[in-house]
């Protein structure tokens, strides 16, 4: 049990700096994701977390002492890696006895406790076999319980769910939860997914160009995106982003007028969520022709050119027109307005 | 132990080797290019004659035929082998019970000792009873009693075959290894705008492969103007000196007339020549990526 | 053209290459079964002997000790350059340590410097030491010409192993040099042994070194091959028997790794 500091951390790779002053504390027993396009620098964060990279400048503390200079096997962490990482030459049981061998545990206790936690990821059938023998998804068992067959006081996993089939990912997902739960381990996780960020994470950690631009609880990220890249770049499909001006309350954009909170100003961005977009019957306020129309299931995304820009709205399944037809559109009663700077890109509090 | 000290630690033992059997040596003979040392006169180096030895090169008959011998071996050897591996490797890239077994096979003669190569070659031209010399005989009965190593350009032309025989499969490999890296998308392509087999070949496969060729004719070139081994065992050099190759000629100026000192100034314009295509050849592996990532 | 015969065509192409491919290597063999009466003449029918053998094993020829010479000379020279080969290409494709490229540039390069050049200096210091006509002598200069080029290619069989087994492993607790020794040897094992091969085989086929720095005690099977060139001409069955000898245990390693073999020496020579 741990908790990982970051002050003022700094990494540079020849004279390119690819993280400037990173400050982040994870807390002891938390699950962090760290969510951000790729090249954004989380990955070099987790590896300097886990002492793969070596860190330039700054302090990288894991309970109250600096472990900057500390090799890996000195930091006490386990490591999930995106390519599993998987010993190809030893069996499902000698790659989860390693750790233990070299902790110096005697045969039959590292025996007793493989098999104890190989039960618990049901892998118990298969510690004969060698990783070449496995499917994807047991591979990625193996990753795991190799990862917490010793108990460390930090995990770290590197997309570890992104090798696999979309349907595996969903269960093992959900694996992943339950174990934290069980555990209570603290966590960091790195993910360009935001679905997975967002169901796994106690906090989320939204990061690009090696900056961590916010970092809250899923809902708050949701509901309240610090600035124009978190709001374009969580939910799916996006946020809806018209440029505009708020005159009197109301924002006005070239056949857009909605009432805000907010002071008059100029260069606005305004944020609504497609799913706080419905039909309008006759003349609403938002029309244009039909770019597509993609049926999702429960619903239809209905994409329209408004202008030059476009919008998207979360439709009803049974929603039926065609490509090119007119189609009006207007914000939802009550629907979430969220407003940016055009020029910094931060979120205007309403 | 920290990496940082750790990195240099591995290298240690294997720079040390490197140092003392090759670096130094290399010193050694440099510093001897300029010395008079003549071992039937004297177990022990002359006087420093400066650039005497290297001036003497310049002149001497013996050097300038040697070095003409191995541009025409080095030039015909290096072309041939390489567009015959680069055929070979179109050839056999595609699977098959016969490919296989040809692909299996080819690997014998690199492996075989050039020695050997060169004993086997000069047994079946033997006018006499070689089995190859015969066999022209008997299609071609004008053939019959040609003197095939006595006569100075077959006997080149035997040798530059033995060389080829030899290399050729190496090099087969690595085009094929150059045509694996090729992707298959841009003949499918190519192939469903309706090319044929030989311009896809042509104008597809080629001009991507032509990192591959080139660095397998400068590593050929490196490696054709070593050659030495089967001129021993081939020609002897002969007829006359018409097979004297420039490693060869330093063998004899050394180890038949001991004279050490013009045999160090003739072994370093050889390594000069060399050093210059190797640097060539290291800057072409190093700067073509696609080889890198192969 | 019409597809059956081009498929036709690349098939004789084939049967053509290999025929080139084995008969010389297939005449060698049946010459050093043939009495020296048939060997001097190309029919293919005969009455085999195994007497050849027995002939160059026995005086004056004493191929055996030649085997011996050639076996401790390339053996020593694999365990030796093997094991400091390896460390170097490990440093060489992980660390990014200061001057690694011209370090590396530097083991490149002395691959391509003429072994003529290097037999000169050693054949004066050998004699100076009364070293010459030794076993000591061979695997030293033979050092010279394997080592870059076995480092070369064992790091191209390094750089192909991903490195997260290698970080997971020291994430696990162990330190780099238990890395080495438990993850990457093992993964780099089949390089690793098609690199000794590769090696055994380029110092077994060793001539000039032989050549010039061997006289009686210490010579190897090549050089035993120009020994059968006599005054009364060149024994060819013997040199046949003799040639048979060198060639079948270096046909059978290449065979045996076939696989790695070609890709090795791919990778060395491409990377």
């Amino acid at each position: 049990m741990a908790e990982v500091r970051l002050v003022d951390v700094q990494k540079y790779y020849g004279p390119f700096l690819a993280i400037p002053d990173q400050n982040l504390t994870v807390h002891d027993g938390e699950f962090l994701v760290l969510l951000g396009p790729s090249g954004c620098g989380k990955t070099t964060t987790m590896r300097m977390i886990a002492g793969l990279e070596e860190i330039t400048k700054g302090d990288l503390l894991i309970g109250d002492e600096r472990v900057n200079d500390k090799p890996p096997k000195d930091r006490d962490i386990a490591m999930v890696f995106q390519n599993y990482g998987l010993y190809p030459h030893m069996t499902v049981e000698q790659n989860m006895a390693y750790p233990l061998k070299l902790r110096g545990m005697d045969k039959a206790a590292q025996k007793a406790r493989v098999q104890e936690i190989a039960d618990k990821v049901e892998l118990g059938a298969l510690l004969k076999r060698r990783p070449s023998e496995l499917s994807g998804g047991q591979r990625q068992r193996v990753a795991l319980a190799r990862a917490i067959v010793r108990t460390p006081s930090i995990f770290l996993m590197d997309e570890p769910l992104s090798n696999l089939d979309a349907k595996l990912r969903v269960t093992m997902r959900a694996e992943l939860k339950h174990l934290h739960h069980e555990l209570g381990i603290t966590t960091v996780y790195v993910t360009h997914d935001q679905m997975e960020a967002m169901t796994l994470a106690s906090r989320i950690a939204v990061m690009n160009e090696g900056r961590i631009v916010q970092l809250d609880t899923p809902q708050k990220i949701y509901s309240e995106p610090a600035d124009l890249f978190v709001a374009g770049f969580i939910g799916s499909p996006s946020m809806n982003l018209i440029e505009g001006a708020v005159t009197n309350g109301v924002f006005e954009a070239p056949g857009v007028n909605l009432s805000v909170s907010v002071g008059d100003r100029d260069g606005v961005v305004l944020g609504i969520r497609p799913e706080d977009i419905e039909l309008a019957d006759g003349n609403g306020a938002i029309s244009g022709p039909i770019y597509a129309m993609e049926l999702t299931g429960d619903a239809t995304l209905i994409t329209i050119r408004h202008g030059t820009t476009i919008v998207c709205a979360r439709g009803p399944a049974t929603y039926n027109s065609q490509i090119n037809a007119t189609c009006h559109l207007k914000a939802r009663e009550g629907a979430k307005l969220h407003i940016f700077d055009k020029t910094s890109g931060q979120r205007i509090e309403q | 132990m920290r990496d940082r000290t750790l990195q240099y630690v591995l290298l240690i033992p294997a720079f040390l080797i490197v140092l003392a059997t090759t670096l130094y040596p290399l010193g050694f003979s440099l510093a001897t290019a300029f010395l008079d040392w003549d071992l039937r006169k004297s177990p022990r180096p002359g006087e420093f004659v400066g650039l005497d030895n290297f001036g003497h090169a310049v002149t001497e008959s013996g050097f300038q035929n040697s070095l003409w011998v191995t541009t025409i071996f080095v030039v015909i050897s290096v072309v041939l082998t390489v567009v015959l591996a680069m055929a070979l490797a179109l050839l056999l890239r595609r699977t098959g019970g016969l490919h296989t077994f040809t692909r299996i096979i080819l690997i014998l003669p690199f492996a075989m000792s050039p020695a050997l190569i060169g004993v086997s070659y000069r047994f079946m031209f033997n006018p006499e009873f070689g089995v190859l010399a015969k066999g022209a005989a008997a299609i071609f009965p004008a053939l019959e009693g040609t003197p095939w190593l006595a006569n100075p350009d077959l006997a080149m032309g035997i040798l530059i075959a033995t060389d080829v025989w030899h290399w050729t499969p190496y090099m087969t490999f690595m085009c094929l290894g150059g045509l694996a890296s090729v992707p298959r998308e841009t003949e499918e392509a190519a192939r469903m705008d309706g090319a044929s087999t030989l311009r896809i070949i042509w104008e597809i496969v080629l001009p991507q492969m032509k990192g591959v060729i080139a660095v397998a004719a400068v590593l050929k070139t490196i490696f054709a103007l070593k050659m030495f081994d089967q001129v021993v065992t081939l020609t002897g050099g002969g007829p006359g000196s018409s097979t004297e190759t420039l490693a060869f000629f330093i063998h004899k100026v050394g180890f038949k007339w001991f004279d050490m000192g013009y045999a160090s100034a003739l072994a370093w314009i050889l390594t000069i020549i060399m050093m210059a295509i190797s640097i060539w050849y290291v800057r072409l592996i190093i700067t073509d990526k696609k080889m890198a990532t192969a | 053209m019409s597809k059956t015969v081009l498929w036709w065509l690349e098939r004789l192409l084939l049967l053509v290459v290999s025929t080139i491919v084995l008969f010389p290597i297939a005449w060698m063999f049946l010459t050093a079964f043939k009495t020296p009466i048939d060997a001097y003449s190309v029919s293919l029918v005969f009455t085999p002997t195994l007497q050849n053998f027995v002939t160059v094993f026995s005086d004056p020829w004493n191929l055996g000790s030649m085997v011996m010479n050639s076996v401790i000379v390339a053996g020593v020279t694999v365990l030796i350059s093997v094991p400091c080969a390896s460390l170097a290409a490990y440093a060489f494709s992980r660390f990014k340590m200061r001057g690694r490229k011209f370090l590396f540039f530097l083991v490149l390069s002395t691959q391509f410097i003429p072994a003529i050049v290097i037999v000169l200096p050693f054949f004066l210091m050998f004699r100076q030491l009364g070293l010459l006509d030794t076993r000591i002598a061979l695997i030293i200069v033979n050092l010279a010409i394997v080592t870059p080029f076995v480092i070369w290619m064992i790091k191209g069989f390094i750089d192909a192993i991903p490195r997260d087994s290698e970080e997971a492993a020291m994430i696990d607790g162990a330190s780099r040099l238990r890395v080495i020794k438990d993850i990457v040897m093992p993964m780099a094992a089949p390089g690793i042994l098609t690199s000794s091969i590769f090696c055994f085989i380029l110092t077994w086929n060793e001539f000039l070194f032989s050549l010039i720095l061997t006289r009686r005690d210490a010579v190897t099977l090549p050089i035993g091959l120009v020994n059968f060139r006599t005054e009364r001409g060149d024994l060819w069955e013997l040199m046949s028997a003799a040639g048979v000898m060198i060639t079948v245990p270096i046909f059978i390693m290449a065979l045996l790794i076939q696989k790695h073999f070609t890709r090795g020496m791919t990778a060395g020579a491409v990377k």
